[in-house]
């Protein structure tokens, strides 16, 4: 979760196993918009001798959609290259790294960026320098002040890609353990007592691409919307990774070739989506379609297996949503087309009846003053499922929609259960904290200050 | 000596054929011995033939696939993949 190892061949190929996916007004800078995707789950600080890295032979995109096609219109596209500077020795940095270009830094990684629009790609930046990761205050002291170098300019634009702290949090080991929510275990059809929620991500660090683009840049009519009522303020955003399409094994210098043209390996939208909506069985695909087609899709949106299980997993708590049999026009509305304007009083993020899974994020709602967490449910407009903020708590916010919270926003005749809003997982957000300016998402803990299992440090 | 020298490449527009592939038909050309091309590969091409019935075979080649609608020659690279 969000995403992370969320399908059976994406959970063995991290470097293309995106976890998350951000897209917010920027709160410091709010005539710009940022695009966060993460990549490479449960990234133990301690991982080395030869720490995380972006894949050299994947394609990471950001896409951008603002045509109500479900297509992208506008895509950003990262591809890595990774250099050895000291063949001779086995280390990752051979003394103190104290720049992004310091020769004591065995293996630096640099990236390209490019746009494409109506076919035609643009290179914005040839090679910008990733930072390393987080060793231990020997080999990269002053961590922060490091990583911020790797902060680059790109004209008006922003863009940052390495290692992160993971933002999200979540109890997979509670809820992967036949759908247990730690503050109604003693109700569950297997009765346990009530013990703390555990915070899974905790400590773990992440593969941030970022990219902090003004608004004018990617809405419909290339202007800053200011009316959130009109259809040109709203943009649909997704991430995918892509392969080549073969892979030849070199056995000369023990590494995979590619071939061909990129095929899309994995993607990611809305959070959960894949993870708990789609079936087993069908996951592998979703991963490999583009979102325009995700009408296949949509039945497990309408009549979701979890809100089915809710009521068998926990007898006697969930009666009015076991008793709801309509298609969940609520959901497919939140994940496949958007908000149409009526359903919660001036708000809409609608792009059209294309149903596709992507973030929506209505530009001209300015960022909150004073947010919360669980966004729209709770009257905070900036917040998921409009766009979605690192901060935003969106296994709480989808778990109660999914049990039938938002099922009145659609048919006034429903009455969510008494125990819909005290759903959660149990975990409090325990993760480094995040970060008021770009890239929000809060420094990666060190490999030698993190103990496993504990908060980063 | 191949086959595969004698023949001629006809540009077509395979029907189904996914983004960024190009789609080519092979016909019988006059016997002779195979030529290089100016537009012929300088790099590394893998050959993938999906279905045996079907004629067909994608070439990767860098970023691109060719498909090759050929019966004859998928039939030929089919008998050398067999052995013996």
């Amino acid at each position: 979760m969000s995403s992370h190892r969320e399908a059976p061949e994406t959970a063995k190929d991290p470097v293309a196993d995106s976890t998350d996916v951000y897209a917010f007004v920027s709160p410091d800078r709010p005539d710009t918009v940022t695009l966060i995707a993460n990549y490479i789950p449960f990234q133990a600080p301690d991982g080395g001798p030869n720490f995380y890295e972006f894949g050299d032979d994947v394609a990471y995109d950001i896409h951008i959609a603002n045509q109500g096609k479900g297509e992208p219109d506008i895509t950003y596209r990262f591809k890595f290259h990774t250099a050895v500077r000291n063949p001779t020795t086995f280390l990752y940095n051979t003394g103190q790294i104290t720049s992004i270009n310091s020769p004591n830094w065995n293996r630096p990684q640099f990236y390209s960026v490019t746009r494409i629009k109506d076919g035609k790609s643009k290179v914005l930046a040839p090679k910008l320098a990733c930072p390393p990761v987080n060793i231990g205050p020997r080999s990269t002291p002053n961590y922060a002040d490091l990583a911020a170098t790797a902060v680059h300019k790109v004209g008006k634009r922003r863009v940052f890609a390495g290692q992160r702290a993971d933002a999200f949090h979540v109890d997979l080991g509670s809820i992967f353990d036949l759908g247990t929510l730690r503050p109604f275990e003693n109700l569950h059809l297997i009765p346990s007592a009530a013990t703390p929620g555990v915070n899974s991500l905790q400590g773990f660090n992440v593969h941030t691409i970022a990219l902090q683009v003004p608004i004018s840049e990617v809405t419909r009519f290339g202007t800053q919307p200011t009316n959130a009522a009109k259809p040109g303020a709203v943009i649909g955003v997704w991430a995918s990774a892509h392969r080549r399409t073969s892979r030849i094994f070199d056995p000369k210098v023990g590494a995979y070739v590619g071939h061909g043209p990129w095929a899309q390996a994995s993607r990611l939208g809305n959070p959960l989506f894949n993870e708990v909506i789609v079936p087993m069985a069908k996951k592998d695909g979703w991963n490999a379609h583009r979102p325009k087609g995700d009408h296949r899709y949509a039945k497990y949106v309408n009549h979701p297996e979890l809100a089915k299980l809710l009521p068998v997993l926990y007898p006697g708590v969930f009666p009015n949503l076991a008793g709801y049999h309509k298609a969940r026009a609520d959901l497919n509305a939140i994940l496949l087309t958007g908000i149409p304007s009526g359903v919660v009083p001036g708000f809409q993020n609608f792009t059209g009846p294309v149903e596709s899974d992507m973030l929506r994020l209505n530009v001209a709602i300015p960022p909150s003053s004073s947010p919360n967490n669980l966004g729209l449910v709770a009257g905070d407009a900036a917040g998921f499922p409009n766009g979605r903020r690192v901060d935003d708590d969106v296994v709480t916010i989808e778990l109660r929609a999914v049990a039938g919270l938002t099922i009145p926003l659609v048919d006034p005749s429903f009455t969510p259960d008494g125990a819909v809003t005290a759903i959660q997982d149990g975990t409090s957000n325990t993760n480094t904290a995040t970060t008021s300016t770009f890239p929000y998402l809060g420094n990666p803990g060190g490999g030698y200050q993190t103990v496993p299992g504990t908060a980063a440090v | 000596m191949s086959e595969t020298s004698r023949r001629k490449l006809l540009a077509g527009t395979g029907a189904g054929v996914a983004v960024g592939t190009v789609a080519l038909t092979m016909r019988p050309a006059a016997a002779g011995e195979a030529r290089r091309t100016p537009s012929s590969a300088r790099e590394p091409v893998v050959a993938y033939i999906e279905d045996h019935r079907a004629g067909t075979l994608r070439l990767m080649v860098g970023e691109r696939e060719v498909v090759v609608h050929d019966h004859d020659l998928v039939t030929r690279i089919l008998n050398a993949a067999g052995g013996e």
